[in-house]
């Protein structure tokens, strides 16, 4: 797999304030991305770099190994909140925005009408863009940002403003696009991320602090525990002293450290079964993608 | 060059739905037909509910139909101006404001199309719109007052228009550097302050854009100095080409302070 785009230590400072330090990442063609971070971590400021919004302070950018002056030719950008010209109808739009990023006319209109049904506006395509709902709205994002057929999609926050509803359906329709081109998206809503990546990056405080497959980082932090309910406290207790592994006991629960104690739960279960202790639950625990997020993007 | 015309399509329905191309030139005409007719009835406005005392006589001014020309142009001068400046304000810093010009500045598309397609349909849109407020009053003049000969009324209008032309250009390419507030504040300044301070220490010079407006009505007169005439126009010409090109940069430059 070749690297669509290669960025090498990317900064933006505006005054004193650094939105985005020393960033440097690729994305290999076909592949989907997350940007994943709190508020304010640099996820907007990097996605407008790359947008060609915001000139970096620093740092480069290269287009399948080029640098390119102006790669808004190739990339489809959402930003978080598209805002469009209420007096213009969909169809309208989506048309105009597609000949502008260098579409023939003619075929245009044809891509315009193709891309409004993709997104499910094919009813609405000549209604008026101030009679839209704010779900509707972010399917004319999406329609606007591929009409054009852009090798890179750039998607701020696709799917954070939208109801259950129309979160679903959006991520449908990305899940539809992963197919066809390379993604990166920015999130904070990690079941999203879950979803539809191949790769996850890890901002905080404008810095990229993780950057990796999902089963990487999920490995890399995992931090696998073995929790075993116990039906009385008595008995936690009992199992406490009698472990030879290092546990810790929260009332009747007993926790221990799977990879610190290089321990399995098959030595638990005979232990267990050997003093006949009555339990309730013996589980593996792995951490979530939410523990990570507050372990790597949270963390001082 | 699709694109070019994309943008101007676009330019020319915004202001075709959000009503511009019509109440901007409505207000022009209105003007146009009120200033021959207030000017011609207004003896016998004053006589019937003018609660003159009993007796009084005024000579009133005996008009000539260029003079119905001069004094709307006065109207413009003032109103006019403040209602263009009004309207067009916000044309590229609101874009910036409120976010829509995002979708347009990620597209590979040139800021000079960008700024030259707004500036087409807007100097259309005033400069037809004060023509039309012009030849409803010339209708009127016409019926009212005396035949003005086509050539004299043209060439005031074509020297008029120059001026437009450069009050379109200022407050277009303040609305890509600044804000609209600031925008407002600087045309109205630019526009409207210095008409007055030009009208009251202007003898002191006789080569400016703000001398345009006072050299158009010598087009019925002929009593320019036409040296001054012409070297104001050429300022005026380079001034909006200047504008031009440094509105263009600033709509590149300020880019990235779009919402997004």
């Amino acid at each position: 797999m070749t690297n669509l785009l290669q960025v090498n230590s990317l900064s933006k400072t505006y005054g004193t304030h650094r939105a985005a330090h020393d960033i440097t990442f690729e994305l290999a063609e076909g592949t989907s991305t997350a940007l994943i971070g709190p508020n304010g971590a640099g996820k907007t400021t990097t996605l407008s770099m790359l947008a060609g919004l915001v000139t970096p302070t620093s740092g480069s950018i290269l287009f399948r190994g080029q640098p390119k002056p102006d790669i808004r030719a190739s990339i489809g950008y959402l930003p978080q909140y598209p805002k469009f010209f209420p007096w213009m109808s969909a169809l309208e739009f989506t048309e105009m925005a597609a000949i502008l990023s260098g579409v023939e006319k003619r075929q245009a209109l044809i891509e315009a009408k193709k891309t409004l049904e993709f997104v499910g506006l094919g009813d609405a395509m000549k209604k008026r863009v101030g009679t839209f709902s704010g779900g509707m709205k972010q399917r004319l994002g999406l329609a606007q940002a591929i009409v054009h057929e852009p090798e890179l999609l750039l998607l701020d926050e696709p799917v954070s403003a939208l109801d259950p509803v129309g979160r679903r359906q959006v991520m449908n329709l990305l899940k539809e696009l992963q197919q066809k081109t390379t993604i990166l998206y920015s999130t904070h809503i990690l079941n999203d991320a879950e979803e539809m990546t191949d790769q996850l990056l890890f901002l905080r405080k404008g810095i990229l602090v993780e950057n990796g497959s999902l089963d990487d980082i999920r490995k890399k932090y995992a931090n696998p525990r073995i929790l075993i309910d116990f039906e009385s406290n008595e008995e936690a207790e009992k199992f406490k002293e009698l472990s030879p592994w290092t546990a810790e006991r929260e009332k009747k629960q007993v926790a221990i450290d799977a990879v610190k104690e290089g321990v399995g739960t098959p030595e638990v279960l005979a232990l267990l079964n050997a003093e006949n202790l009555t339990i309730r639950k013996v589980e593996l625990q792995t951490a979530s993608l939410e523990d990570i997020f507050m372990k790597v993007v949270m963390e001082e | 060059m699709s694109s070019f015309n994309v943008l101007l399509k676009k330019e020319w329905r915004e202001n075709l739905r959000t009503y511009k191309l019509y109440w901007i030139p409505l207000v022009f005409i209105i003007f146009g037909v009120i200033e021959p007719l207030t000017n011609y009835y207004l003896p016998e406005i004053m006589k019937s509910i003018g609660n003159l005392p009993e007796g009084a006589e005024f000579t009133w001014p005996q008009f000539q139909g260029e003079d119905i020309f001069v004094s709307l142009m006065g109207q413009y001068q003032m109103i006019g101006i403040l209602i263009v400046i009004l309207a067009f304000m916000g044309t590229i810093s609101g874009e910036r404001k409120n976010g829509t010009a995002t979708l347009l500045y990620v597209r590979p598309m040139s800021f000079s199309h960008y700024f030259l397609s707004k500036w087409i349909v807007i100097n259309t849109i005033v400069l037809g719109s004060v023509w039309l407020g012009f030849f409803a009053s010339w209708y009127y003049i016409r019926i009212l007052y005396n035949s003005v000969a086509a050539g004299e009324v043209f060439a005031f209008l074509g020297t008029y228009s120059l001026w437009l032309v450069f009050a379109v250009t200022v407050i277009l390419a303040f609305s890509a550097w600044i804000s609209t507030g600031g925008t407002a504040g600087i045309s109205i300044l630019l526009l409207l302050v210095f008409q007055i301070i030009d009208g009251l220490i202007g003898t002191y010079w006789t080569v400016s854009p703000w001398k345009l407006s006072a050299y158009a009505p010598s087009a019925f007169t002929g009593s320019v100095d036409q040296s001054d005439y012409w070297l104001s126009v050429g300022l005026t010409v380079a001034l909006i080409i200047l504008l031009v090109l440094f509105g263009i940069r600033m709509s590149k430059q300020n880019a990235a302070k779009t919402l997004v």
